[in-house]
């Protein structure tokens, strides 16, 4: 199996250790991830959707035919990469007037969408693809970590178009895939709620982003986890960075680290924290790494 | 009468369930979400039991108007009609010392079926004075409606080619919306901003446009989709804020620090790009120093940086290639 890979922007360019877990998971699991040279930003859906719808899909869809190309579906660990490509995926199959617009944009630089490949989120190319009993054939010691999932936004919803779960409000995908690692995932009140960057809010207006970070760190802490899991690097910078700056901004002293899910992985099959970059996190991992390895 | 009867019993079921506090709930859910939309959190959680009883009271007013009005078209026989009102005052109040006899036998001493018992004989007495009253409150506590008396809409305030850019873009659910508030209701953002996600869907199908795209509130969406996943009419909420949003920043709507992002991409490809501290952790564990993106390959950049100039991003932007920034 051939998957193009899909960096993005924050996940390589911020969190490398994201990159390198899922690297080593997809050899792990005798898939090749090819990469997509000269990808660019998604472009981001809540930010450029918000500015120009197409330029947005213009440069989405170049993204996509990257991948039409190499004759290989995507996969994408971040929801808002996720959220861009598969909309415009789905737009532009459906919608036989945009695509041709795109198209005429696209022929100028000698590119052209056809709609040959599907766009796939890690999460359900590791549910749907791999299976989870051969995920847990990898795991080498179960961790012992009670964990605090984070969905995010844009992985599910729209669940109409998107399908990966039938609704957005008790999702199991996620919890699942954390469970196969050892790791406990704790229930928490408004578990779905956003984290509060997206829709180009954080660039925006902190203070309002800040709150709603503040109330999801409240809302966790509360089920006394040891640490967040999410698959998206935005949310990832959010909770990371963005705990500093509730800390700063409420004077509290909120410390939960932050794994994107693969990290989690990458730490059950014996992946080291520096390999992981945790070490370049703002909120030390030290002590939920530890637990979860029973050392 | 036929009539006389639906009336007493129409009045009779409306006092019950008045009683039974059916209605409470439905009120107080009104006023919970208006609280939710507006910036004070606080009011929403210091809701009283006196609150509750006041709405519980101008609804029994409501009820008594309401009963007047209804029978006003009898008007052909007003010694009939007469009898009617009479009538009816007699079941209201026949019915509501024995609902509230009922209540005592069964032990609920809750205080607000007693207050509001009290309440609606008191204020049967004193119609005229609470009308005005309740007619203040109306004015001053209910964001319900976009009407006022003193900007009342009409044609002029509407620009109808405002609304069917919604529809040109293929959102015809902003049509579907019966202002339910679900929207406003699962708002994360709603609950800590002025941002109303009902308002701003009413407001873009009336044609509203200076109202939409002028008003800040409208980019503290984070495009979260709560609302979208719960709408009963599947109205495609998310894109009418994008949509209104895509108008607003045509029209010079934009912040710079949103303006900045579109620059890092014309730059470089990238929202997020590369720096020094990434490459050398990219470095420290094995992966290429620069990943095989737009950092990688000028000429992708290129590829990209042309697009955007095709869908005049650059200029939407105010971006500057001489300096790489912005012109302002």
């Amino acid at each position: 199996m051939e998957i193009a890979y899909f960096l993005g922007c924050i996940m390589n360019n911020r969190y490398p250790g994201v990159e390198k877990a899922t690297r080593k998971l997809f050899e792990a699991l005798d898939i090749e991830l090819k990469d997509m040279e000269g990808a660019s930003c998604c472009p981001a859906p809540g930010v450029f959707g918000s500015f120009d719808e197409e330029t947005w899909a213009t440069i989405a869809a170049r993204n996509l035919t990257l991948a039409e190309d190499m004759g290989a579906d995507i996969m994408t660990e971040c929801n808002g990469c996720f959220g861009s490509l598969f909309e415009c995926n789905h737009i532009l199959k459906e919608d036989e007037d945009k695509k041709a617009k795109i198209n005429a944009n696209l022929a100028e630089i000698g590119r052209e969408y056809k709609g040959t490949i599907e766009v796939k989120h890690f999460a359900q190319i590791l549910r749907d693809d791999v299976g989870y009993e051969k995920l847990a054939s990898l795991i080498e010691k179960p961790l012992d970590l009670n964990v605090a999932v984070h969905y995010g936004c844009h992985f599910l919803k729209p669940t109409k178009t998107i399908g990966i779960e039938d609704q957005a409000e008790n999702p199991s995908i996620l919890d699942d895939l954390v469970e196969i690692t050892g790791a406990k995932s704790v229930d928490y009140k408004d578990k779905m709620m956003c984290c509060g960057a997206g829709g180009g809010l954080r660039a925006r207006d902190l203070d309002v982003t800040t709150s709603f970070t503040k109330e999801k760190l409240d809302h966790m802490t509360e089920a006394g986890v040891d640490a967040i899991v999410n698959v998206c690097p935005f949310c990832h910078m959010q909770f990371d960075q963005g705990q500093t700056e509730v800390n700063e901004k409420y004077g509290t002293d909120f410390a939960l680290p932050v794994f994107h899910l693969a990290q989690l992985y990458g730490l059950a099959m014996g992946l080291s924290a520096e390999e992981l970059t945790f070490d370049a996190q703002k909120i030390d991992a030290t002590p939920a790494i530890k637990k979860a390895l029973g050392e | 009468m036929i009539i006389r009867g639906v009336f007493s019993m129409s009045i009779i079921n409306r006092l019950k369930s008045l009683f039974k506090g059916e209605n409470d709930n439905e009120e107080e859910d009104i006023k919970t979400d208006v609280s939710n939309t507006s910036n004070d959190v606080e009011v929403t959680s210091s809701q009283s039991v006196n609150e509750v009883a006041d709405s519980v009271e101008e609804e029994a007013n409501e009820k008594d108007l309401t009963s007047e009005k209804d029978i006003e078209p009898l008007e052909e026989d007003k010694a009939e009609e007469e009898t009617v009102i009479d009538e009816v005052s007699e079941a209201e109040e026949v019915s509501s010392e024995e609902i509230v006899e009922e209540k005592e036998e069964a032990e609920l001493e809750e205080a607000i079926v007693e207050e509001s018992a009290e309440e609606v004989e008191e204020t049967s007495e004193e119609v005229d004075a609470d009308e005005e009253d309740s007619k203040d409150k109306d004015t001053k506590g209910d964001n319900m409606t976009l009407l006022t008396d003193k900007e009342l809409l009409n044609d002029s305030n509407r620009d109808p080619d405002f609304t069917a850019e919604f529809i040109d873009a293929g959102i015809e659910t902003v049509k579907h919306c019966f202002q339910c508030g679900t929207c406003s209701g699962s708002c994360p953002s709603g609950r800590r901003t002025p941002y109303k996600v009902r308002q701003i869907v009413r407001k873009c199908l009336l044609g509203l446009k200076e109202e939409v795209i002028s008003d800040e509130a409208l980019w503290m969406c984070t495009t979260c989709y709560t609302c979208q996943e719960r709408c009963l009419r599947s109205v495609k909420i998310v894109e009418i804020i994008k949509k209104a949003r895509n108008i607003a920043a045509h029209a010079g709507y934009m912040a710079k620090p949103h303006k900045m992002t579109g620059v890092f991409v014309m730059n470089t490809g990238h929202a997020v790009p590369i720096n020094d501290a990434a490459k050398a952790l990219r470095v420290k564990i094995g992966l290429p120093e620069v990943p095989p993106t737009t950092h990688a390959y000028p000429e992708a950049l290129e590829e990209v940086q042309k697009l955007c100039k095709i869908t005049a991003f650059d200029e939407l932007i105010g971006y500057d290639e001489a300096t790489g920034g912005l012109k302002e």
